[in-house]
């Protein structure tokens, strides 16, 4: 399916080359009709952006936001296991996914880089492609709502990317994330989600022992006045 | 996939019993467990390490699973040490454990980037031009060369293919090269032990092209100058092993559990054996909970208890009773039994310089170097004898050049007389100096006189210029400490007596009691005693980063000698700052500095380097009377401090770079123009005012340096002290530089350098950082080349801490478009050689180079101080001037040379620290190993340094400590120079050749080599000082002996000639500023101080989660909570801390820990990671060393004077930073600056 590559080329890094290609690109979004009109327009019109745009600048923002933002970094698993030992584990498993499809990554990439993934999809049966998409849905809805946050034009092609898939994000649940990263822009909620809670040791605010325990205690104790 | 169906529920099966029904077997299916195992599967371990900051040098095994890194675990397979120690394994720390995920996280620089606006100048020159033309049409266009210079630090970088990049940077440099002179292109890379062939890649295309290596030990101001001014040793320190040998430790300014991880278990094991430790440190560290004893001076005066701890030993150990060991200890390695003349001042005296050889009508029969020899009294016969070993008899001669005790003409044997008392024909009153009596605000000074009168036994000696008065070191020394020993005169008589240097003395000075300090002088020296010096200090930065470092740490080493510490299994001195053991050495220099191509190189001292090329002398506001003698002439001393600098580099005592303001190469064309030898037409060139050299007019654009290559460092986000100077004068970007320059504030301003007011347009060109993740000098960088981590390379690692060498090995291929710093530099090679044809061909290079130790010349200047340009000596190169060569480079050749294996190692051998051997078996054998270039051309037939494990096996063939033939060879040498037989120390292995996969098989201890002073044995462990104590090889300073008294005039000027308290300088940077930048809260004044810390070393790893995790996730500065109780700062609050130089914000940290009056800052918090911006520069952040500035010390220029001479990260100014002081208070608006790069851009341009 031609249209999961043509999404591939357009989020990976932009040079002559893709420029070149954009009217191919858009025949083989036109031929396959996968994506829904809106959607296709929106990409058309990114498509007409990147076009009328300085190859070197495009380039520059691309850099600045995937190359230089942790936040949205197109690799899908700095977003579920960043620093965690598992990520390793879970690159493993995906290796050996596209194996068992009879794929080798040959790029310089890593396997979840957003992109390769995508050209993988795009040489699955459409069901197997569209499943396969949705099992990331969450982490490409909130790749797409934090560029939406920065007005990227690169949130087209991600509004793209959740149309193909067979399972959408929980609006809600992403809105809300991204909700609470919208407050987080201000002083007082950054400064508070560094704040540490206070350490008390015993005595020092309550009076009947060693306050840790006893808030440890209170958490799991069931509410007072209640009809026991 | 759930197995939840086939789970049963309700039933349980089973087969069949154990007997006795303790188990069952059951027949339920076990594939869950597969998950589990194949989590811990892997395809291969890969023994790798981390290989540039950490010096820890711990050895790990990379767990690899279908070419991807999965986790890293400590290597336990460490040669095991002798049955009554513990060894080694396991190393390593949190930190080291979550290196794996650098490789693959979202910071890692993925592919060359380069920033848009000058790619796309470049693509529009070099489209019609050849790559030096375009480049030549940018950089000397103002308009062009201001637009992408001005945007630095400001993003918008573009990836770019390796051809491109590395093209452009050949063009740079070529241009500059031609233009300007080849030392103008520079490179700055830290600590070649941790990872040597990646340093050596980049210094060795430098050296190729006539390029400046610059120094870092003594930037980093790790160096301890009182190392080479005490023993002519850069640095040499027992590995970690040996702590647990000691009977008493003291740890002085040293956080071991926290900054040395993996070498602490030595330190907790060793109190269990039974050693005492007393922690000596300001703030109640990590290592203070250790302690038996904790004390706790105010931060800066760690001297003033040094001394009075030597008050203690001296009084009870050497004067009131004789300890035989400590008495002939002294006796035999150390000055004290050397005669010093005395000069006549008023009534009494002053010490002056060591009596020589020389100084009698007949040399006391020496003809060779005469006046490089010392002299002393033979007990018996009451005669001046000439004792072996001073450095006269290390040149021009042979085989006399030791320290067993016999005397230098008839080889009879002496014993030399320590005291004249019961032989002086007087006693008399000499004056030393006193610095305790200077006020400084925040210290206690005491109201003692500037001049210290004390009775001294004297006598008089006939010599060629008639009579003089002499005493001897240990005579002076004591009378320097107070003690008193009944002549009469000033002298304590009780440890109470307010006399400097008693305890009371102390008490005053830094708030310790006085029986802590007499208590713990006694237990040390009276454990060395029994033990025969198994006394030990660690001592670390908190005494050595301070601006009058040298008098805490000779403080501290004065008391070893007296002990007889010093080279004793157990005891010594042990300073493990920056240390950089490279173990290998003599095998790596060729290697690293092109030495199988020409010689020499250029090295160049960083911090006086920057400091010029900053501007940050611009702004010194330190006089050279504020911390000169009160014994000195103040007449003598005109000018302020980079004039000291100045004339130090026109006597040969220190290096320059750029050395000459015209082009070497076309000094040399001239000359041959002229007819003239290069050297003699530079001379009279330099004589006549038509050439001048670079360091006198550091602003004038001739002499600015062009393209600087950081690889490995974080020049920038970590060690540059004076960050905002940086920024403003070196890159010409934003900066938060806050005072003004002396020119606009019409102060003095320097004699010797031309002052001009320019614009600060950033000298640079071109700055290219190298690195595996965007840190703060990618940041202000023009090009970023990402490189392999340390799991992708193969490399060489070893440190001081253990005797082991062991390997960086690729576990997996470079990821993304990433490559070795090798493949880097020899690419760049390639492409120079390339971009040279048409501009540069077979070129001549006149090559200036100090005086050096180990060398002939480092006897150049045997009496007094002078300088040529005012006309007080001849100008000589390699006598009263820098040593000039001629190099021949063949430019269009770089790429060949680099690549092979040179024949100047098999024509002139190889060798280090003055003594040479030669290697053409080695030559030979690598010929074999490596294969020859089959290539036609000048590197046909040599062998192949290609890969980067050629160029390993290069290092390990030619080192005597990883080839036992080379060892051997090596011993012979210096055996030749001492007269005796030291080839027992490596026959024993002489067999042995350690190659790179016998260390990727498991670390391999070295051989023993005289490169180094202790060996490796099965009998002790490594201590620095062990084959001069027990081989009888003589330190490699002026008197062959470890030097209590140092007698140069410059020594001598500043008062420094036995050690003693000075207090911390005053930088001036809070004067007038606090009142102008007031935000309405609370302000507090602090001591600041930057200590390593625990989630990072330096900059590398503070923008890893799990770390910040661990610490607050940000900038954090500690202060006491009486201080945050005075500027009303809760803890965690934002805080932001300013002086002149510069402001940074942080978070509060609120603890008991920290002594009131300082502040401590983890140094290299990085600017990118969770730092919002200052309120007073409107920049983001700024970092530990926005408030800092380089303050150079006279001091460490001298130079041309035995230990004194320069050698590259051996001697030097060293980057102090310590003595600064900040002004701090809560913030009022954090403003995170979180706004699109755009917004901020167009803010940038209405700002131009």
């Amino acid at each position: 399916m031609l249209t999961f590559k043509v999404l591939a080329a357009l989020l990976h890094y932009p040079d002559e080359e893709t420029v070149d290609s954009l009217d191919e690109m858009k025949a083989a979004l036109a031929a396959e009709r996968l994506l829904p009109a809106r959607e296709r327009r929106a990409v058309e019109a990114f498509m007409d952006t990147l076009r009328g745009q300085d190859v070197m600048d495009a380039q520059a923002a691309y850099v600045a936001l995937f190359d230089q933002s942790r936040g949205l970094s197109l690799h899908l698993f700095e977003h579920i296991h960043g620093e965690s030992r598992d990520r390793g584990q879970a690159m493993v498993n995906l290796i050996e996914h596209y194996r068992a499809a009879g794929l080798e990554v040959s790029a310089n990439e890593l396997p979840d880089y957003l992109p390769l993934f995508l050209e993988f999809l795009s040489l699955q049966p459409l069901p197997e492609a569209r499943r396969l998409l949705s099992e990331p849905i969450e982490v490409i809805a909130l790749l797409r709502a934090r560029l939406e946050k920065r007005d990227a034009p690169y949130a087209a092609l991600l509004r793209a990317i959740e149309a193909l898939a067979e399972r959408r994000a929980d609006e809600a649940a992403i809105r809300e994330t991204v909700a609470k990263e919208r407050r987080d822009d201000t002083p007082e909620a950054l400064d508070a989600s560094w704040e540490d809670a206070p350490v008390t040791f015993t005595g020092a605010a309550d009076p009947s022992g060693c306050d840790a325990a006893a808030s440890m205690v209170a958490r799991f104790a069931p509410p007072k006045g209640g009809g026991e | 996939m759930s197995q939840f169906v086939d789970r049963l529920l309700f039933f349980k099966k089973y087969v069949d019993r154990f007997p006795h029904g303790f188990g069952v077997v059951t027949n339920e299916s076990r594939a869950w467990e597969d998950s589990y195992r194949q989590r811990w599967q892997h395809d291969k371990i890969v023994r790798s390490t981390h290989g540039t900051n950490c010096t820890g040098s711990c050895s790990w095994k990379i767990y690899v699973k279908n070419g991807l890194v999965t986790w890293e675990t400590q290597q336990t397979d460490y040669p095991r040490t002798r049955p009554d120690m513990p060894n080694h394994e396991p190393r390593g720390c949190s930190r080291g454990a979550s290196y794996s995920w650098y490789i693959y996280s979202g910071n890692r620089l993925k592919y060359p980037l380069i920033r848009a606006r000058l790619l796309r100048l470049w693509r529009a020159e070099r489209a019609a031009k050849d790559p030096v033309a375009a480049w030549t049409a940018i950089v000397e266009d103002p308009e062009k060369s201001r637009h992408y210079k001005s945007i630095r630090g400001m993003g918008g970088f573009v990836r770019a293919t390796w051809d491109e990049a590395t093209e452009m940077i050949a063009a740079a440099n070529v241009y500059t090269v031609k233009k300007y002179g080849p030392d103008r292109v520079v490179g700055f890379s830290p600590i070649p032990a941790m990872s040597m062939v990646s340093y050596a890649a980049g210094t060795r295309y430098l050296s190729l092209i006539g390029g400046t290596c610059m120094s870092f030990y003594d930037w980093y101001c790790d160096l301890p100058p009182s190392s080479p001014q005490t023993w002519g040793e850069q640095t040499d320190v027992p590995e970690s092993a040996d702590w647990y040998n000691a009977g008493f430790l003291i740890l002085w300014g040293s956080n071991v559990p926290q900054t040395r991880t993996p070498d602490a278990h030595f330190y907790a094991e060793v109190r269990y054996k039974g050693a005492k430790s007393v922690v000596i440190c300001p703030d109640y560290s990590e290592a203070a909970k250790f302690a038996d004893l904790w004390l706790s001076p105010q931060a800066g005066t760690d001297a003033a208890v040094a001394m009075a701890m030597g008050h203690v030993i001296l009084k009870e150990f050497h004067a009131e009773r004789t300890v035989p060991y400590f008495e002939d200890y002294c006796r035999r390695y150390t000055d004290l039994p050397l005669l010093v003349r005395l000069e006549k001042r008023g009534k009494g005296y002053v010490p002056g310089r060591f009596l020589r050889a020389s100084d009698f009508a007949d040399g006391l029969g020496q003809a060779n170097n005469p006046e490089w020899k010392t002299v002393a009294w033979d007990e018996a016969s009451g005669e001046v004898v000439v004792p072996l070993g001073s450095i006269g008899f290390r040149w021009g001669e042979s085989g006399k050049w030791n320290i067993e005790p016999r005397e230098g003409g008839s080889g009879a044997e002496t014993r030399l007389r320590l005291s004249a008392i019961g032989r002086s024909d007087a006693v008399a009153a000499v004056q030393f100096p006193y610095f305790g009596g200077h006020a400084r605000e925040y210290f206690k000074s005491t109201d003692h006189a500037p001049v210290l009168t004390r009775n001294v036994p004297v006598s008089h000696i006939e010599t060629a210029e008639g009579t003089v008065a002499v005493a001897t070191v240990y005579d002076l020394l004591l009378a320097h400490y107070g003690i008193d020993r009944g002549l009469g005169g000033e002298a304590a008589k009780s440890y109470d007596d307010d006399l400097p240097y008693t305890p009371a003395w102390q008490e005053r000075i830094t708030g310790v009691k006085r029986e802590h300090v007499i208590r713990t002088a006694r237990a040390f020296a009276s454990n060395a005693e029994r033990t025969n010096g198994r006394s030990m200090v660690i001592l670390g930065a908190g005494l050595n980063h301070w601006y009058h470092m040298d008098m805490n740490y000779r403080g501290i080493i004065n008391m070893l000698m007296l002990c007889g510490c010093i080279g004793q299994s157990g005891g010594g001195w042990a300073h493990y700052v920056g240390q950089e053991k490279l173990r290998p050495q003599t095998g790596w220099l060729p290697l690293a500095f092109a030495l199988d191509w020409n010689r020499p190189p250029r090295q160049m001292n960083s911090t006086s380097y920057f400091y010029a090329h900053t501007s940050q002398w611009k702004y010194e506001t330190l006089g050279v009377h504020e911390i000169l003698s009160p014994l000195a002439d103040p007449a003598a001393w005109t000018g302020s401090i980079i004039d000291c600098n100045v004339r130090a580099e026109r006597m040969g005592w220190l290096p320059s770079s750029p050395q000459l303001e015209t082009n070497p190469l076309d000094v040399c064309k001239a000359a041959a123009a002229a007819g003239k030898e290069p050297a003699a037409y530079a001379v009279e060139a330099l004589q006549t005012g038509t050439l001048r050299m670079s360091c006198e007019d550091p602003d004038n654009p001739k002499n600015f340096p062009r393209n600087l290559f950081i690889w490995r460092s974080n020049l920038l986000g970590a060690s540059g002290k004076g960050h905002e100077y940086f920024l403003k004068h070196l890159l010409g970007a934003k900066n938060g530089v806050l005072g003004q320059d002396l020119g606009a504030r019409g102060l003095p301003k320097p004699e010797e350098v031309a002052w001009r007011d320019i614009p600060p347009d950033g000298k640079l060109d071109l700055m290219v950082t190298i690195d595996f993740r965007m840190n703060t000098s990618g940041l202000f960088s023009d090009i970023v080349l990402p490189t392999a981590t340390w799991y992708e390379k193969n490399d060489l690692n070893t440190t001081d801490m253990h005797p082991f060498i062991h390997p960086l090995t690729a576990a997996v291929d470079p990821v993304w478009e990433s490559r070795s710093d090798w493949a880097i530099f020899r690419g760049i090679a390639e492409a120079f050689s390339k971009a040279a044809v048409g501009h540069l061909g077979v070129e001549k290079d006149l090559v200036l180079t100090p005086l050096l130790h180990d060398m002939p010349g480092e006897i150049a200047q045997p009496f007094g101080v002078r300088d040529w340009k005012k006309g007080e000596c001849e100008p000589v190169p390699g006598k009263t001037m820098p040593t000039m060569t001629v190099v021949e480079r063949d430019y269009p050749n770089t790429y060949r040379k680099f690549t092979a294996l040179g024949p100047l190692l098999a024509k002139l051998g190889n060798g280090g620290k003055g003594i040479s051997w030669k290697t053409e078996e080695e030559v030979e054998f690598l010929r074999h190993l490596n294969r020859p270039v089959e290539e036609e051309g000048v590197s046909k037939g040599m062998p192949r340094i290609h890969s980067d494990v050629h160029a390993i096996e290069t290092v390990l063939t030619l080192a005597p400590e990883t080839n036992g033939h080379v060892a051997v060879k090596a011993w012979q040498a210096l055996g030749r120079n001492t007269g005796r037989e030291h080839a027992h120390l490596a026959l024993h292995r002489e067999d042995e050749k350690i190659r790179f996969r016998d260390l990727v098989a498991q670390p391999r201890k070295i051989i023993s080599s005289p490169t180094w002073s202790g060996i490796e044995s099965e009998q002790v462990s490594y201590n620095a000082g062990w084959t001069n104590v027990h081989e009888l090889i003589p330190w490699r300073t002026l008197t062959g002996r470890q030097q209590f008294y140092l007698d140069h005039p410059w020594m001598v000027a500043f008062g420094e000639s036995f050690t003693l308290y000075k207090p911390p300088i005053d930088t001036k940077t809070i004067d007038g500023i606090m009142e102008e930048k007031d935000n309405g809260n609370p302000q507090v004044v602090l001591n600041f101080i930057t200590p390593h810390q625990k989630w990072g070393i330096h900059s590398t790893y503070t923008d890893n989660l799990l770390m910040l995790t661990l610490s607050r996730g940000g900038p954090i500065i500690w202060i006491s909570e009486v201080d945050a109780g005075k500027a009303g700062i809760e803890d965690n609050d934002w805080i932001e801390a300013y002086n002149r130089n510069g402001a940074f914000v942080a978070r509060a940290v609120v603890s008991q820990r920290i002594q009131p009056g300082t502040t401590f800052m983890y140094h290299a918090q990085e600017k990118m990671t969770n730092v919002p911006g200052s309120e007073i520069t409107r920049e983001r952040g700024g970092i530990h060393n926005s408030a800092t500035r380089a303050t150079l010390k006279p001091t460490h220029m001298i130079g041309g004077y035995a230990q004194f001479s320069y050698g590259f990260n051996y001697y030097g100014t060293v980057g102090s930073n310590r003595d600064e002081f900040v002004i701090m208070r809560k913030m009022k608006e954090v403003d995170w600056l979180d706004r699109p790069l755009e917004e901020k851009r167009q803010y940038m341009e209405k700002a131009e």
